[in-house]
């Protein structure tokens, strides 16, 4: 089992969310975060006086998939998320212990 | 779980206030009037007559007996007085008529200035919303409290004494003919005469202060007041602790205020220069530029800079940091309030709409308010490439507070040429106090207030052109420069005595505000620190002064609060 976090636009999360659904993708987690890669910030000016804008608002999406699963949860990520500019995200790829589900204290394959 | 780290001081001093304030409060409506003095009328049954008729040039409907009889013209005053006397015997039904006119244009014009009234106490609203949108989130409740609690204590204190101090000898130099003249106003407690220091009838508006002409103009002239005590907010927020605003509340509204609106206003000695040092029309400030504006202006930089500026503002090179408004929606919308407000502050101030120059007064106020808004916009535009929000507030709101004081007495040109100085002013006003005095000012209002209302009363001493005003504080009622009817005249229209009065009494205003102020409070602040500590400041004042966060479900102490309802 593999736990997928992929750091992408806010504006690209339906487009994100649709493909992940029709790769067979059930369930997501999304947070709202804010981050910077490469791309360095910008100032900006408040009333004459400067002010550094480093972080740029992004959304993290959190996905489980069986590993059979994980090169197409992948692909429909990058292929849907990508834009070509600088600041499209990033993907990381964590093995997962183990899930369990509340209601019915399932474990493992089940309760993904 | 926050600890509490800020508490109120509960010192002796403030019990013994408070039983005071009570003591008075039950005995001052005790205070009747004396029997040998004019009779408040509360019931407002006997203001408005004949007496008050007048036509649209101002000439009276009754003719009174000449006294002089050394006058030059006594003679044919004497002549029109017998003349109409014979007429009146004749006619008793028209004298008649001629007391129902007199009270229903007094009628009139109480609905006029109780109705512009509450339109410049909706403002309060307006600077509430300005403000708050303007600070940090953090401190989003502190500064409604601010706001809030402003309102309320400085009209208290107004009540108490401030407005006494400010009009208690209204009558004597002063009387509002728009209203019935306020006859029962006629003391000065320091001074008499044409040096009046501070006024002396109508404490807690009791006995000679219980009549229906005073409290119209009480209404009026309190709205006024809080204008001056909410500004102080804009530039002492995010470090203020409560006890020591409520202090300066009191302060503005019980003692600071009142003392320079009497002088301006009240019929005291700033406005009596005309008559007693030869002064052209004395010192002129029509709605307040300087009375209500500077006042409060030259009062915030005097906290502010006993405060010091917040904490992380200016770095250890001394350059400034941004701290960004929180919510640009309440700016806008605060503005477009006070914007709505002014509708009532300069207008209003004929105290009655029988004085048709409120329509003239009306469109000045807009064009000075869009003039400093484009003004302001435009010159921040050319200095640093994008065009800020609430720069363009501030010019619009300085193009307001400009345009205050000259108004009523000058042309809709030379209102845009006000609004685009203050515009000007403005804008440097700001960067003049982030980045050479060091003197915080979250909101701007020194700018505003301070500086654009000391531009408005100069402004009154250049583009005032003599068609409104005759007879201004006494001055010129026949006659002013040479020509009948002439009013209050600027430098570009040929009286410079009016532009230097107008600089020295605005200057002097500045001086005494700050100067007043600082004494004040330096004083209080070394007893007890008027700033809250560092913790608290870091930390938002919202929850340790209030114990409620503005914005509660950003927090987890809400999601605390609501699970454990849940679980009961």
């Amino acid at each position: 089992m593999k736990r997928i976090d992929a750091v992408i636009r806010p504006s690209k999360l339906d487009e994100v969310k649709e493909s992940l659904s029709a790769a067979g993708v059930t369930g997501l987690t999304v947070f709202e975060v804010k981050g910077y890669g490469r791309q360095k910030g910008h100032t900006e000016l408040y009333r004459g006086t400067e002010y550094t804008v480093d972080f740029q608002p992004k959304v993290l999406i959190s996905v489980l998939v069986v590993d059979d699963l994980l090169e197409a949860a992948v692909k429909a990520i990058s292929d849907s998320a990508r834009t070509g500019r600088i600041g499209d995200g990033k993907i990381f790829i964590s093995s997962l212990e183990d899930v369990i589900r509340i209601r019915t204290s399932e474990r493992g394959r089940e309760a993904i | 779980m926050r600890n509490v780290t800020h508490t109120y001081p509960r010192p002796w001093f403030l019990k013994i206030a408070i039983s005071v304030l009570l003591v008075s409060a039950t005995i001052g409506p005790m205070i009747v009037a004396f029997a040998d003095e004019p009779q408040p009328d509360p019931a407002g049954i006997s203001t408005g007559d004949k007496g008050t008729t007048f036509d649209a040039a101002g000439n009276a409907f009754v003719v009174t007996e000449p006294t002089d009889k050394t006058a030059p013209d006594y003679a044919k005053n004497k002549k029109a007085f017998d003349e109409f006397q014979a007429q009146a015997a004749k006619e008793p039904l028209v004298i008649k008529l001629a007391d129902n006119v007199g009270h229903l244009r007094i009628a009139t014009n109480f609905t006029w200035t109780l109705l512009t009234g509450y339109l410049v106490l909706f403002m309060q609203a307006g600077f509430a919303l300005l403000t708050c949108g303007l600070v940090r989130k953090k401190n989003a409740g502190h500064l409604m409290m601010l706001n809030f609690a402003a309102y309320v204590f400085a009209f208290l204190a107004y009540w108490v004494c401030g407005f006494a101090f400010q009009y208690g000898g209204a009558a004597i130099n002063a009387a509002p003919t728009n209203l019935g003249g306020t006859p029962t106003l006629n003391h000065f407690l320091l001074g008499g005469g044409l040096w009046g220091f501070l006024g002396g009838r109508g404490f807690m508006l009791s006995g000679p202060g219980y009549d229906a002409g005073v409290l119209c103009l009480t209404l009026f002239e309190v709205v006024f007041m809080e204008t001056a005590a909410y500004i102080i907010v804009g530039a002492i927020c995010e470090r203020i602790s409560f006890w020591a605003f409520l202090l300066c509340e009191l302060f503005i509204g019980g003692l600071l205020y009142p003392s320079f609106g009497c002088w301006v206003w009240g019929g005291g000695w700033l406005s009596q220069l005309g008559q007693t040092m030869g002064l052209a029309h004395g010192y002129v400030d029509f709605a307040g530029s300087t009375v209500v504006h500077g006042v409060g202006g030259f009062c915030a930089m005097a906290l502010s800079v006993i405060l010091g500026p917040r904490l992380g503002k200016y770095g250890p090179d001394g350059k400034a940091r941004a701290f960004p408004a929180h919510n640009l929606v309440y700016v806008v919308t605060g503005t477009f309030i006070l914007l709505f407000g002014w509708m009532g502050f300069n207008p209003g101030s004929t105290l009655g709409s029988s004085d048709l120059r409120v329509s003239v007064i009306a469109v000045n106020t807009n064009l000075s308010a869009c003039a400093g808004a484009a003004s302001a916009m435009f010159l921040w535009y050319f200095i640093f490439g994008k065009p800020d929000i609430t720069m363009a507030c501030n010019g619009m709101l300085a193009g307001l507070v400009a345009i205050t004081a000259p108004c009523a007495f000058v042309t809709p040109s030379s209102a845009v040429m006000i609004g685009i100085l203050a515009g000007i002013v403005v804008d440097l006003g700001v960067l003049f106090n982030e980045r050479v005095i060091h003197v915080d000012d979250p909101c701007g209002a020194i700018s505003v207030h301070g500086y654009a209302g000391w531009l408005g009363a100069v402004c009154v001493g250049i583009f005032a052109d003599g068609a409104y005003g005759a007879g201004w504080n006494g001055v010129g009622v026949s006659s002013y420069l040479g020509k009948a009817g002439q009013g209050v005249t600027g430098l570009l229209y040929g009286d410079y005595t009016q532009f230097f009065t107008q600089v020295g009494g605005a200057t002097f205003m500045a001086i005494y505000v700050f100067g007043f102020t600082y004494l004040v409070f330096s004083l209080v602040n070394v007893f007890r620190p008027l700033r809250v500590p560092k913790e608290v400041e870091l930390e938002g004042l919202d929850v340790p002064e209030f114990g409620l966060p503005a914005y509660p479900e950003d927090e987890l102490v809400a999601a605390e609060a609501a699970g454990s309802l849940a679980r009961a």
